[in-house]
Order: C-alpha cells, then structure tokens, then sequence
C-alpha cells in the first residue's frame, strides 16, 4: 500500500469512526478521539491490508471504542442532543475535507495582514468618535494637523497590534476569550464606519455640487468646459442652443474642472443644458469671465458671389 | 462478545493495560501487541485504546510524542505516580480476588 492511500484509508476510518461516536457529549468526543487518527495510522505502518480488514467495521470499532472509554464517563454523562450530534458530526466531517485543511492551513498566514488592520481600524475608529464620524476618510489628509497626527497614531498603533500578535498566545481561557471579543468588536465596529467612509481623499470642505446632475446628451470632450458663440460680425450670442449630428443637446463637462454651472430654467421646470455661453463659477465663486477672442476676418461679398435676380 | 463479558473484560483491561505499561511506557498498538503476546488474544485494539484515553483522562498516565523517521510519530503512554499506585491497589485487588474466585472454581471441578 502506498503512504497516500494508507493516509486516505486512515482519513476515512477515523471519519467513519468519529461520525459513529458523534453523539457523544463533544468534550468527551475530544477526549476520546484526540490522536486517533495517529493511532490509527501507527495500526496501518505495522502491516498491510486496509484498516478495514484489520479492525472490522468502523461502527464495531465505535462501539467497543464507546464500551472501554465509557467505564467512567458512558451510562450517567450527559448525552449530546439529536441536533449536537448532526451539528458535531458535520464538523468531523467539515474537519476531514481536504479543501477545509487547505484553507485552515492557509488562513493564519493572513494573521499579520489582520494585525496590520487591526491598527489602522482602532484609529479610524477613535477619529470617527471624536469627530463625529464625519468626514473620515481612508487616508488622512498629511497636510492638515489633525490628518498628520491619525497617520502618526495609525503607524504607532500598527505597531502596537503587531507586537500583541506576534506574542505567544495566552494560556489563561479569559485573557484569550477579551482578545477573540476585543478583535470581534473591532471589526463589526468598524464596518459602519468603512461604509460610510468618503472616498474623496483630500478634499476637505470642498462644496462638490451635488446639485448637479449629469445630463443626457453628447458631451463635448478635449476640455471644453464652455462654448462662446459669435456671429459672422463679432457680436456676441447669447442663449444659442447647440445640438449634435443626431440632434442630441450638446452639453459640457465643466465639473470635471471645479466649475459650477447655472442653468436657465425652461417653462416645464427642466434645466435647459444646451444654452451657450453658460454662466459659471469656481469653487470659491469667482465667477467666469469670458475669454478674449479673435474674431477673423470674412473675404468683403464678391459681385459673382452675391447674384442679383 | 455479550454486556456482561465485556463488563468482565473492562475491569481486567484496565489492570492489564496499566501492568503492560508498568513495565515500559508504550505507544497504543505496541500495547496492543504486548498484551496478545501475553495471551490476551482477543483483545481488541478499540477497547485498549478506549481504555487508554481513559486512563489518561482519569490522570493515571502521561503521554509524550515521539518523533519517527519512518512511519507516523508516535504517541507514549507511562504510568504516573497515580497510575502506579492505581496498578498496585489494583493488582492486590485481582490477587485476592482471583485467589478466591480460583478456589470456588477448583471446587466446583472437584465437584464436577
């Protein structure tokens, strides 16, 4: 018999043999079946022939397992409930699935990652107490005070979590139950408070607009954030609509560059979108002048341009 | 193997296993093997390991991996001093009591 299927026939009784005992009380569980799976394996190295064939079935090994283990503890014990038992029986079960032992000999590499965390989301907490969770952001801004010292008091407390997780685990049942229910409390507090998160990094008090909407239509693209129109003489336009080759309202991205835009309000209470030049202002209100042109000059009407009837 | 046999069995099991390790600590199948070679034939390797885990439960023995370069590491099992004191209440328990139950037994085959 080759080790793998000598490893695969020891898996397999011992499954069989814990889902035989699964209604044992789960303390007693552990205690009887703690290294049975080495024992096992030692009964397998001795010869050949599958466990099977050595022992018998898994339920006749159960039930003498049950009969010499429960001398002490057997008749007067307290019995596990019908539901315990499916509850402990699937977990054996779970236990013996080869993608769980993957995934529980994966999972406590990602401890310092979590350590890691665990740092930054005590003082992404502690800001958004003392600032009333407003305005908390992912990374504090470094070229405001209060930013500079949370990534400070982030940095000295990933530190602090690191050092706490890389001490040996404590022995004393209620020292590690405040650990599991401090780390509990961390994340599950922190979950409204990534939610709520903004995630406009360094924009503190800016008055993004919400106010205005993004409008169906064709937008005009390279920066345009305006359009002054001009007759063939020079005189400035006013209120001029523009459309695309579909018949789409033309309309400008003028946010993009920090801009605020009034728009006319049409008879049917709709922002009219497409009326040209629009009427703007920065952030700070300064409102948009506009730009100087250049009006080039038309050839003067030619005679053979201009028939006359 | 009926309830009362196996009843029987367990007593005796407990002492026999706890002689077996007085003599050297042991891992679960090398008891198993010891007590067959002593001619306990039909002892079964679940009640021995059961037995085991009990005795190690109630605190009579100690247990210590030992690493194997071939094959699975193996667990020991030793009496401590509670074990000891165990075997020998328990040892001079089963003397009297096989001494009585040998001579109701001699008796019964005089008669026989």
């Amino acid at each position: 018999m080759t080790t793998e299927t000598r490893a695969n026939d020891v898996a397999s009784y011992a499954t069989a043999v814990r889902a035989a005992l699964a209604d044992l009380p789960v303390e007693e569980q552990t205690a009887l079946l703690e290294d049975l799976e080495d024992h096992l394996a030692e009964i397998a190295a001795e010869a050949d022939g599958t466990l099977v064939e050595r022992l018998g079935p898994s339920e006749t090994y159960g039930a003498e397992l049950r009969a010499a283990y429960g001398a002490v503890h057997g008749q007067g014990g307290r019995r596990a409930l019908p539901l315990q038992a499916m509850v402990a029986s699937m977990a054996v079960r779970l236990r013996q699935a080869g993608w769980y032992r993957d995934v529980r000999a994966f999972v406590p590499s990602l401890r310092p990652a979590w350590w890691v965390l665990r740092g930054y989301l005590v003082v992404l907490l502690l800001t958004a107490m003392f600032s009333s969770g407003f305005n908390v952001r992912p990374i504090p801004n470094p070229f405001r005070s209060s930013g500079l010292l949370q990534l400070i008091a982030t940095i000295i407390a990933i530190v602090i979590s690191v050092r706490l997780g890389q001490r040996s685990r404590p022995r004393n049942h209620a020292v590690r139950l405040v650990g599991i229910l401090g780390n509990t409390a961390i994340a599950l507090l922190a979950i409204p408070i990534l939610h709520s998160m903004s995630t406009t990094p360094f924009q503190d008090s800016a008055p993004v607009s919400d106010a205005t909407p993004s409008f169906p239509g064709a937008y005009a693209g390279g920066g345009v954030t305006n359009i002054y129109p001009y007759s063939r003489d020079g005189k400035t336009l006013v209120d001029v609509l523009l459309y695309d080759q579909d018949g789409r309202p033309l309309v400008v991205d003028a946010r993009g560059a920090g801009l605020t835009t009034a728009y006319p309000t049409g008879a049917d209470g709709q922002p009219i979108t497409n009326a040209y030049p629009q009427s703007q202002r920065q952030f700070d209100g300064t409102p948009i002048v506009r730009p100087r042109v250049a009006i080039p000059p038309w050839p003067s009407p030619s005679p053979s341009a201009s028939p006359s009837p | 193997m009926d309830v009362d046999n196996s009843q029987l069995l367990k007593g005796v099991l407990d002492l026999a296993v706890l002689a077996v390790l007085g003599e050297k600590d042991s891992y679960g199948y090398d008891v198993v093997r010891r007590l067959r070679d002593q001619g306990l034939d039909s002892v079964g390797d679940a009640s021995v390991y059961g037995t085991l885990r009990r005795l190690y439960q109630a605190g009579a023995l100690n247990s210590y991996v030992v690493p194997s370069d071939e094959g699975p590491h193996r667990k020991y099992y030793g009496l401590n001093d509670r074990g000891r004191k165990t075997l020998d209440q328990s040892a001079k328990a089963w003397t009297s009591l096989s001494g009585a139950l040998n001579k109701l037994l001699n008796g019964r085959s005089h008669k026989g």
